[in-house]
């Protein structure tokens, strides 16, 4: 009986945890809704939840009336991560624990540009900051993630071409001027590895490979549990190794990339006549259904991308290949073919044969991948173990 | 590809008086697509969303729903047809709850009496399909942002499963963050399989979701777009420095 009285009791603690992390913050009362919990037991839960440090309360007013807001606790600050796709911009707020406290997603039109994007990134930061009730002063730091090979020591793009208007753009300067904290800018599939070795499958491993399956491809490269960028940060860009000595000219001047082959224009343009205009996330969610047509594009894809990090998997010989990116989302229709080319071009052993498994994180790979990268960029004890002790960026008592 | 569109109109006009609103105006928009119209202040745009959901009788033109020429003579027939609109003043009850809104003038009733935990139900159902951020279907609307309402709004259009939702200007004076849940949800309705028109001045919000934009001027059609289309291609459409013909309906027009 008591047994039972705590187990529910725990599930009731978690329930609570978990909504607070879905909506940033919430009053008790909204919590009362939410959960369908007693407004007793969620006063009960949060003051337990207080006294152990899991969340912070603070007084607020909703319809005119007082009311405690109820909000994760951060006790050495926030970091924060932007993702810049293709089409969608990411950011996700994260604290030292490795939590996600807030995370929202603003869909970009097709070759979005500089300006327009970095400001409405900062802006969207601000207001997810005022949601979860913190301020800029206790974000230790922000990490950007752009789909372009990056130059880590300038935050600019360092090979010309690949995202159109962003050449001569300093990204880390502008946000670093416009948001005065720290800005750590790295290439997308760099930071998805980052992730996956850090948080996801790739936690035992000291080796792996992530392969970005997206608009455009790329990998990251983990050499000894660290990423590998090479000297001007284009180590991985697999997206422009020559599969096709005959094919179109790529966006980077070479002819026959395999982003000529498998970028999301050449993954549209086969299915126009049978499908009509189709955006790359209808192909995802189309081959998912099952619809033959979009299933053998991501496939020949997946199977293109395979013999590529095959040449790769040679090189550097990891114990595992991860793949993510959206086209991941249709699991073994990419998969399959990928890791079946992969395995066709590696030399086999016995001592560890190579993994080929989607990732865990996937679509939030890359924008964890900036969080972490912040956390790993910044001098902070991770645990504090005297209150007294609060670290540069930690929110003043109260 | 033929397929046949959700919503087909043909030559729509409508004059109040002197005025010529719309003239001849062509609009197709397919089940899962997003069509953005843009425009000038009095290009038509409000007028043509007024059209498609009832407030108003164009003097002529055909309408077809699913290749079948129909009549929206009032708001009620268009909500019956399959037509849900949200317009600029969202018209939500701020002393009500989500769930009272969702419902109002609608509500469910059992043997005459309000069946609120079913309304509370289709509620929650329907907050969870769009992945809002709304907390609670018991959430007054006097405590929601600007943004949560407009949520709310669309989320109302949901309610009698519409297969075309008509948005008029839905980020206008919203914030970055709630301009990212709005066009977030807008691509939920698209993954849900409806039709969508999107009436906007925002360039930049339009070209993230839409798939084809549809430019009105004084009135008339000048020029269809697809989701790449540059900025300066659309904009230079909407303030005549380009005129296009009427759209062939087969693809995209060229400039004349």
């Amino acid at each position: 009986m008591s047994g039972s009285q705590s187990s529910l009791r725990e599930a009731n603690r978690t329930l609570i945890v978990e909504t607070i992390k879905q909506y940033g913050g919430l009053t008790q009362v909204e919590l009362v809704g939410a959960t369908g919990l007693s407004p007793a037991t969620v006063s009960t839960i949060v003051k337990e939840l207080l006294g152990a440090g899991v969340v912070d309360t603070q007084t607020t007013t909703r319809s005119g009336r007082r009311a405690q807001m109820v909000t994760l606790a951060r006790q050495v600050g926030l970091a924060a991560g932007i993702q810049i796709g293709h089409r969608h911009l990411r950011i996700a707020l994260g604290d030292f624990a490795h939590d996600v406290v807030a995370e929202q997603t603003l869909p970009l039109p097709h070759e979005h540009r500089a300006d327009t994007s970095l400001d409405r990134a900062v802006l969207l930061l601000v207001g997810m900051l005022e949601r979860v009730g913190a301020s800029l002063d206790e974000v230790v730091g922000v990490g950007v993630a752009l789909p372009a090979p990056v130059d880590t020591a300038t935050g600019m793009i360092s090979v010309r071409g690949v995202m159109r208007g962003w050449d001569d753009v300093h990204v880390g300067t502008v946000l670093a001027k416009r948001i005065a904290r720290p800005v750590y800018v790295d290439n997308d599939a760099n930071l998805g590895a980052l992730a996956e070795v850090t948080l996801g499958v790739g936690r035992e491993h000291r080796d792996l490979v992530y392969v970005r399956a997206s608009y455009g491809t790329g990998a990251g490269i983990v050499i000894n549990g660290q990423v590998h960028r090479g000297i001007a940060g284009t180590a991985g860009e697999i997206g422009h190794v020559q599969v096709e000595p005959q094919g179109d000219i790529c966006r980077c001047g070479s002819r026959g990339c395999l982003d000529t082959v498998v970028g999301a224009p050449a993954l549209l343009d086969p299915l126009r006549a049978s499908h009509g205009t189709l955006a790359l996330r209808d192909v995802v969610q189309r081959a998912n259904a099952g619809d033959p047509g979009c299933s053998r594009v991501v496939a020949d894809a997946g199977a293109a991308i395979g013999r590529v990090v095959a040449g790769l998997g040679m090189a550097i010989n990891p114990q595992c290949v991860v793949v993510g990116g959206e086209l991941a989302e249709t699991g073994g229709t990419l998969i399959d073919p990928l890791r079946a080319a992969v395995l066709r071009g590696v030399l086999p052993n016995e001592i560890a044969p190579l993994t080929v498994v989607p990732s865990a994180l996937g679509a939030r790979a890359e924008v964890l991948g900036a969080v972490e990268l912040v956390l790993r960029s910044t001098e902070v004890p991770v645990r504090l173990d005297e209150p007294g002790a609060a670290p540069p960026g930690a929110r003043a008592a109260g | 590809m033929t397929r046949v569109p959700l919503l087909s109109m043909r030559g729509i006009s409508k004059h109040f008086g002197a005025v010529e609103a719309i003239a001849g105006v062509d609009l197709d928009v397919h089940a899962h697509e997003v069509v953005a119209l843009v425009g000038d202040n009095g290009a038509g745009k409000s007028t043509l969303a007024k059209v498609i959901s009832g407030v108003l009788s164009p003097d002529v033109g055909l309408i077809e729903l699913d290749g079948v020429p129909v009549t929206i003579s009032s708001p009620s027939v268009a909500h019956d047809l399959g037509i849900a609109t949200v317009f600029q003043d969202l018209a939500l009850c701020d002393n009500l709850d989500v769930s009272a809104n969702l419902f109002l003038g609608r509500e469910i009733r059992t043997a005459g009496m309000l069946d609120d935990g079913r309304m509370e139900e289709i509620t929650r159902q329907i907050l969870r399909d769009l992945t809002s951020r709304i907390p609670t279907a018991r959430t007054k609307l006097s405590t929601l942002s600007a943004g949560q309402r407009q949520s709310v709004a669309i989320a109302r259009t949901l309610i009698g499963n519409p297969r075309l939702v008509v948005l008029d200007e839905p980020t206008a004076a919203l914030s970055v963050a709630q301009t990212a849940e709005v066009l977030t949800l807008i691509e939920r309705l698209r993954d849900l399989g409806l039709g969508v028109i999107l009436i906007s001045h925002n360039m930049n919000d339009v070209r993230a979701v839409s798939d084809r934009i549809e430019v009105l001027r004084h009135g008339r059609n000048n020029g269809s777009f697809g989701a790449t289309a540059s900025y300066e291609a659309i904009l230079a459409a909407i303030t005549g420095a380009t005129h296009y013909d009427v759209p062939a309906h087969d693809g995209w027009s060229t400039p004349r």
